[in-house]
Parts: structure tokens; sequence; C-alpha cells
């Protein structure tokens, strides 16, 4: 039914991926596959190695072990790849002394894939027009005129760093929906990192954890609910059941007791209260609070 | 976020919200169904899972895809879905509800007034 034999290989490809500056080691031996058309959420705490994993995706930075995109070395191949692959991170900067339609004709001349009509297309709706200058519009037009210029590009990867940093939640939500409406297809690929990680929850399709450089979950988002529950038990011996059950997790909140399990049957833990899937949120607070993590992380 | 409680997967809920605009006529018999980039876009979810929601439609006759034209509310649809939705109340829900009611020790006076009363203030 879905048009998902695009049995192309994967998009991504990591194998051994590690990174260190100096003596400090950023990434640890991450191993993955982004199959196409998926939309990935990359989570972790700052510094946890989100934005180094995604600029040797983008062949930003050299790196040990191998890593593919589009079955490229990004690192030797950047400049043939970035005509397949664009991205937005929360440094990346427009020129500023240009004007819209400047920046237009600027891309048009050095990427082969941005179409100009497309750009002014996005821009329809918008403040935005083409005689502005960069470094007038605000914020949140920058950021709506960033989401034009790379979503004009015909790109079969596309990378979201932070995007959205910054903007207010009405701006927030119309830079997702302009994601879905008029670029997301089978074909692409989305790969996202943000804060704002309950706002894109069901968008995604899939999520990676890296917590102190270490890949520590990488799931679909329908495993997620199969594999992970939330227990809400209230009475002290339905919490005395639960805690025998090994949970991952537990927090009391306003008086309630809250409970992450990873792996545990559901009809093993109905009778005991009330159950849920847990929002990535609060799977992220749970994995990083795992017994592994370093305590300095831990709150 | 949008109302998504986390008890149920999200392509269950989608699926919920069609069924519903098909039983209250939102969409009539022949007509086409939002796509699921709209879908998608409206609600903030990922195309797979608007997609997931559509094929458990057509897998019961209710919804049939019309290439490159969109999804289409079958003829018979609503009788259909009338009758697999009465099905599955009785057999996945009720079940639940009757526990409740015998739990609450509500008899079926009280049942039948409350409904009563209520029926007077909606319809």
């Amino acid at each position: 039914m879905t048009d998902l034999s695009v049995s192309a290989g994967p998009i991504v490809s990591a194998r051994g991926l590690s990174k260190s500056f100096g003596r400090k080691q950023i990434l640890h031996n991450l191993d993955f596959d982004i199959p196409a058309g998926r939309i990935y959420g990359l989570i972790g705490h700052n510094g946890a190695g989100k934005t180094t994993t995604l600029n040797a995706m983008l062949g930003l930075t050299s790196y040990e072990g191998t890593i593919r995109v589009l079955g490229e070395d990004p690192f030797a191949r950047r400049a043939q790849l970035m005509e397949n692959v664009a991205f937005i991170s929360d440094v990346a900067s427009l020129p500023r002394f240009l004007r819209v339609r400047e920046l237009f004709a600027l891309l048009t001349n050095i990427h082969p894939n941005f179409s100009q009509e497309k750009a002014r297309q996005f821009l329809e709706g918008t403040d935005i027009r083409p005689e502005m200058k960069i470094r007038t519009l605000s914020k949140g037009m920058i950021a709506q005129l960033h989401l034009a210029v790379v979503m004009a590009i015909d790109a079969k990867l596309l990378v979201l760093d932070e995007p959205t940093l910054g903007l207010d939640i009405t701006y927030r939500k119309r830079f997702y929906r302009r994601l879905l409406e008029d670029y997301m297809t089978e074909e692409r690929t989305l790969v996202i990192t943000t804060h704002q990680v309950d706002e894109i929850e069901f968008m995604l399709s899939d999520i990676m954890f890296i917590r102190d450089g270490s890949l520590i979950l990488h799931m679909q988002m329908e495993t997620v609910s199969e594999k992970f529950t939330q227990l809400v038990a209230n009475e002290p011996e339905t919490q005395a059941q639960a805690r025998a059950l090994n949970p991952v997790y537990e927090e009391t909140r306003f008086g309630q007791t809250v409970f992450i399990f990873d792996g545990v049957a559901r009809e093993t833990l109905a009778p005991l209260g009330r159950l849920s899937t847990p929002t990535i949120s609060d799977l992220f607070v749970a994995l990083m609070q795992r017994p592994t993590a370093n305590p300095e992380r831990a709150r | 976020m949008d109302d998504f409680h986390t008890s149920q997967p999200i392509f269950v809920q989608i699926r919920q919200r069609l069924i519903e605009m098909i039983l209250r006529r939102q969409v009539e018999e022949g007509d086409a169904l939002p796509s699921v980039r709209q879908i998608a876009a409206d609600l903030s979810v990922n195309p797979l899972t608007v997609t997931k929601a559509f094929e458990a439609l057509v897998d019961i006759g209710v919804v049939e895809k019309r290439r490159g034209l969109g999804m289409f509310v079958t003829t018979g649809a609503r009788a259909g879905l009338l009758a697999h939705e009465r099905e599955k109340f009785l057999k996945e829900e009720w079940p639940r509800i009757a526990a409740q009611i015998k739990a609450l020790d509500l008899d079926i006076k009280d049942l039948a007034a409350a409904s009563t009363q209520q029926g007077e203030q909606t319809k």
C-alpha cells in the first residue's frame, strides 16, 4: 500500500562512528542506519554529541569509523552530497547584507537543486517580500525564510538542528506544519534535534537517544509503545508490586507514583493501576537516569 | 500539543476520527477524505501514522484508494461501519462498562432514568 519499497539502502549509515576533541571523546562507536522516508528525532542533553553526530553526517567534521550518506563519505565528498542534503542549524546564518531576492539569485547560482520559484511560493502568505534586506527581518521571519530556502532545495535528506530555537509557539507550529504539508514525502528523510520534543513527538517515526556520546536507544516509535509502559499506581501494595517488577524509573509527582517499565507485559501491569505509553520526554528522563548514567548528569 | 491521550496508539485515534467523520456524515459516501499530507500537517503527526489509519479502513472496506486521487468513502460504508463499530463496542468496550456498572451497583432503572434525562438535555 505505502510506497515504502524504495529499497535503495539506508540514507545514512554509521559504523563505529567516533570523535574526539583532544583527549575528550565526544562520540563513542555509534552504529546506526537511517532508512528513507522516516522522520528521526535525535535527542540528548546539551553536549551529549547530537550536533557532532549531525556535523559528521554533513561532512562538517572529521571522525573515526565510517559514515555514509546516500552511499558517500560526507567528509570526502561534501560538495557532491550537498546537492541532495539540506540543513538548518541553530548557528547557521543567512548573509544579512543581502536582499531576499539577491539571496535567491545567489542560491540559484551555487545550488543545482534550488528552485527560486518554489522558494517564492513558500514565502507567499508570510510578511517577507523579495526586496527586503535580511538584516531587517525579525527572528521569526528569518526562520521562515530559512525554511523556505531549505524546502526549495530538492534534497533527499534534510537535517534540522534545533530549527525552532528562540521562536514562539505560533511560529514553531507553522514551521512543522509547513514541513509536513509541503515537504515530507516517502523519498525524503528528516533528522531533527530539538529541546521541545513534546511538540514533535507524534511527527517522529523513530527516535535516537544520545547520552554522553553513546547511543542508548534507537527505536521506531511503534516499538517504543510496545516495549515501554508507564504505570500510575497509587496504593502502597500496588506500588510494592510494581517495584518488584524492576521499573526503569520511578517518580512521585503530585501525590501519584509513576513507574516506567521496559519490556514488562501490559497484562502483568494492568491490575496495578493506570497504564499508558510514556511520552518521549518522560522516557528520556527515565533512561538518562539508568544506573550507568554519569552521576553529574543525574537530577 | 494535540489532545492525543497516550493510552491508545495514535493511528487508532486517527482511524477513530475518520470513522466518526463518516458516521456523522461530515463526509458522504463517494466523497474524498482529507489527504494523508493534510491530516499529518493538521495534527502534526507522521504521515506513515496517517497512512496506517487509512489502511485499517481500507481493510474493512470502508475506504478505497483511487490512484492519484486519494482516499474515498465507499458506497455502503456507513452501514458497514455501524455494524463493525456496534460489534466492536459490544465485544471490547461493553464488558468493561458492564463491570463498572456492576461495581457501582447501578441497576437498569438507574441507567434508564439517566439516559432519559440525558436524552432530554441533548436531543
